[in-house]
């Protein structure tokens, strides 16, 4: 029955780490940008959540339809005004930049809601669900049903909307894409407000489930980095994948060999994957 | 010609002007007693080095108010120098020897935590200064023969052996402990000093495991925890450790005769966000606000000290905010007994303190950590947290269960 458990743990931790990851995923396929602000976004997703559930008593899941337009501009303006600058340097410069950004924010919350850790707790509270002494709670399984489902919309607007397709163009091939027509600043753009709102809607999602500070975005940014090295860049499926294989290592891991060496033994998997398969478990090579 | 002569006397009138500043800032000099404290005001440690600091700047705001340190019939404004050593222990060891040699200060707080205070220790003893360490607590940072380092935190094991006595004298079907601790120094060396405690009082350790820094995910382990059914679960962490295990035990309907976390429920901000989940954790720590002591420092009574910090800062103090102010306090006692800033006066009258304070009574053992002080054994009642033992400043009986 332990195993049961440990295996349905490890199948929904995944679906959360890949809402945390998707947008990073997305922009660091499309942009060529390793987007280090991400994991503040979510943070600050989270606290837009709390805030409207301590004070104006709105629900998370209402939270979501506000988060998603508001991180959508913020991106945006993020991409259009700052970032698109420099997007033809050196992914060096790039980095750098949104490492400073990420300061800037992170400070910011810092400096606005101290390092206290906040706790976004449902009244009256949700429970668990379970089944012959399997015990799933239901927060996470909506959780990982809304991760399921922002992921699912992702996937149809990179299929089947013509700025979707614009959206693959530029990644395969940004000077083609020009050539036929596409404004690939403003998809540029997109991408990266597409990105941030993603976040923002992870973060709100993160925000029922874990405590909340601005110190936790650090966190977030490492395990979206490890989902899109397992997964395979720029790939919503690939995503879903790296989430569920590193819960599964991180869950197996902790119970067989402690708590302690779960990080490890995931990072070590890392380490393993960037030498023999750089591309990920569903991406396709060239891609990076 | 005019030119230059004009010039030189503008340099004249700018000397002038230095002379008569230096000379007055010798003056204020003379009536200010400096102490050193050099903490993590950026990095990782930052929010602890904020509570030590709101400490200190509460008693030095009280100590001034009053007039300053009476040296010999003369006051003295205390100033405090605070420098920031980046949460990086070796730039801490550098800006202690700084503040002595450049900064001039005539004693020292300690920096933050047992690590850098036992590095850093080793300059002040160098150049012998009286250190009082408000956040050490480890045995290690005083057994190394100095005789200018004090500390207000008592050794770790006060902290979980009262709480196994009490659990051991009021739930005896209490048999067995699960113990779950963050990999990191004060975390690990708590859990370590339970298993201790627990194997001590007869109890029998069916787990005991760290948690990496920074684990997102606590649900594997805590599955594990389940299937072995302890009656005692035990976690050291920080606030947002406590607040995640606490969320998963319920996620996963765990439930326990006991369950400590070391030490969350000593900071308001965790039984904010814990809410109704917190109902019945105990923990322990060296001193809280529920505390009700008279003593003969400058804040007096335990609730005036709380009363002022609340004016101050408008929430409640916790221990580390409190240990750095009795820190103060207590050099402000000594060097008013010694009736002198000479540093070895002043150490002799630490070292032969005994006197009750709002942080408890305080006497420092032969190696310099203080060895009078009860710390309080807590339980999350209605919210609230409510002081178990000493009996001195008991208020309320050990309940059993949570769910």
């Amino acid at each position: 029955m332990l195993a049961a458990q440990v295996l349905i743990n490890a199948l929904v931790l995944g679906c959360l780490y890949a809402c945390i990851a998707t947008g990073f995923s997305l922009v660091w396929g499309v942009l060529n940008v390793i987007n280090l602000i991400h994991g503040s976004f979510i943070v600050l997703g989270a606290y837009l959540a709390w805030g409207l559930y301590q004070s104006l008593q709105i629900s998370p899941w209402y939270a979501l339809g506000i988060a998603a337009p508001a991180f959508f501009a913020l991106g945006y303006v993020i991409q259009r005004l700052i970032l698109n600058r420099v997007i033809t340097a050196p992914v060096l410069v790039t980095l750098t930049l949104t490492f400073g950004l990420d300061l800037i924010l992170n400070n910011a919350m810092i400096y606005y809601f101290k390092a206290d850790y906040r706790k976004l707790t449902l009244t009256p509270p949700m429970g668990s669900v379970s089944l012959f002494d399997v015990v799933v709670p239901i927060d996470r399984l909506i959780a990982t049903a809304s991760a399921l489902a922002l992921t699912g919309v992702l996937y149809l607007i990179l299929r089947r909307l013509r700025v979707g397709r614009a959206i693959i163009a530029v990644r395969l091939d940004r000077d083609a894409a020009r050539l036929m027509g596409v404004d690939v600043n403003s998809i540029y753009a997109i991408a990266f407000g597409l990105g941030a709102a993603l976040a923002g809607c992870a973060g709100v999602l993160m925000a029922l489930i874990f405590p909340i500070s601005p110190l936790t975005s650090t966190a977030y940014l490492g395990k979206a980095f490890v989902v899109c090295v397992l997964g395979g860049l720029g790939s919503v499926s690939g995503a879903l994948a790296g989430g569920i294989l590193l819960a599964l290592i991180e869950g197996i891991g902790s119970a067989l060999i402690g708590p302690a060496h779960a990080t490890t033994l995931s990072f070590a998997l890392l380490i393993v994957f960037l030498i023999v398969r750089p591309q990920g478990l569903l991406g396709r090579k060239g891609f990076e | 010609m005019a030119r230059s002569r004009l010039t030189s006397r503008r340099l004249n009138s700018l000397l002038l002007a230095v002379c008569f500043g230096l000379s007055a800032s010798a003056a204020l000099a003379q009536d200010v007693v400096k102490f050193g404290a050099p903490l993590p005001l950026t990095g990782p440690l930052a929010p602890e080095a904020i509570k030590q600091q709101q400490g200190y700047d509460l008693w030095a705001e009280q100590a001034n108010k009053a007039g300053g340190i009476s040296v010999g019939g003369k006051k003295y404004r205390v100033e405090i120098v605070y420098a920031d050593y980046q949460s990086n222990t070796p730039r801490a060891v550098q800006t202690t020897e700084q503040m002595i040699t450049q900064n001039n200060v005539n004693f020292l707080f300690g920096p933050f935590g047992s690590g850098a205070t036992k590095a850093g220790s080793s300059v002040s003893e160098k150049y012998k200064v009286p250190t009082i360490a408000s956040t050490a607590s480890s045995a290690q940072v005083y057994d190394q023969g100095y005789k200018y380092l004090f500390g207000t935190f008592t050794p770790n094991d006060t902290l979980t052996t009262p709480l196994t006595q009490i659990v051991k004298a009021k739930a005896p079907d209490v048999k067995k402990v699960a113990i779950l601790a963050r990999n990191d120094l004060f975390p690990l060396a708590i859990a370590q000093e339970m298993e201790k405690s627990a194997k001590a009082n007869g109890l029998e350790v069916v787990y005991f495991e760290k948690y990496a820094i920074n684990t997102l995910d606590h649900s594997a382990t805590l599955s594990q925890i389940k299937s072995l059914a302890p009656q005692w679960i035990f976690v050291t962490g920080y606030i947002n450790d406590l607040l995640l295990v606490r969320k998963q035990m319920a996620d996963q309907q765990i439930k326990a005769g006991v369950l400590s976390m070391v030490a969350g429920p000593a900071y308001q901000e965790f039984i904010d966000a814990a809410g109704a989940s917190g109902e019945n954790i105990t923990s322990a720590a060296w001193w809280h606000p529920a505390a009700q002591y008279s003593g003969k420092d400058i804040f007096g009574t335990t609730a005036n000290y709380v009363k002022l910090f609340r004016e101050k800062y408008k929430s409640d103090p916790d221990y580390a905010q409190a240990s750095a102010s009795v820190s103060g306090a207590l050099f402000q006692m000594a060097i008013e007994r010694a009736g002198s800033l000479d540093r070895d006066k002043v150490r002799d009258e630490l070292a032969k303190m005994n006197e009750m304070t709002f942080w408890g009574p305080v006497k420092f053992g032969p190696t310099g950590q203080i060895d009078s002080l009860e710390p309080p054994v807590l339980q999350l009642q209605g919210g609230k947290a409510v002081v178990l033992s000493p009996a001195l400043i008991k208020q309320g009986e050990f309940r059993l269960g949570v769910n």
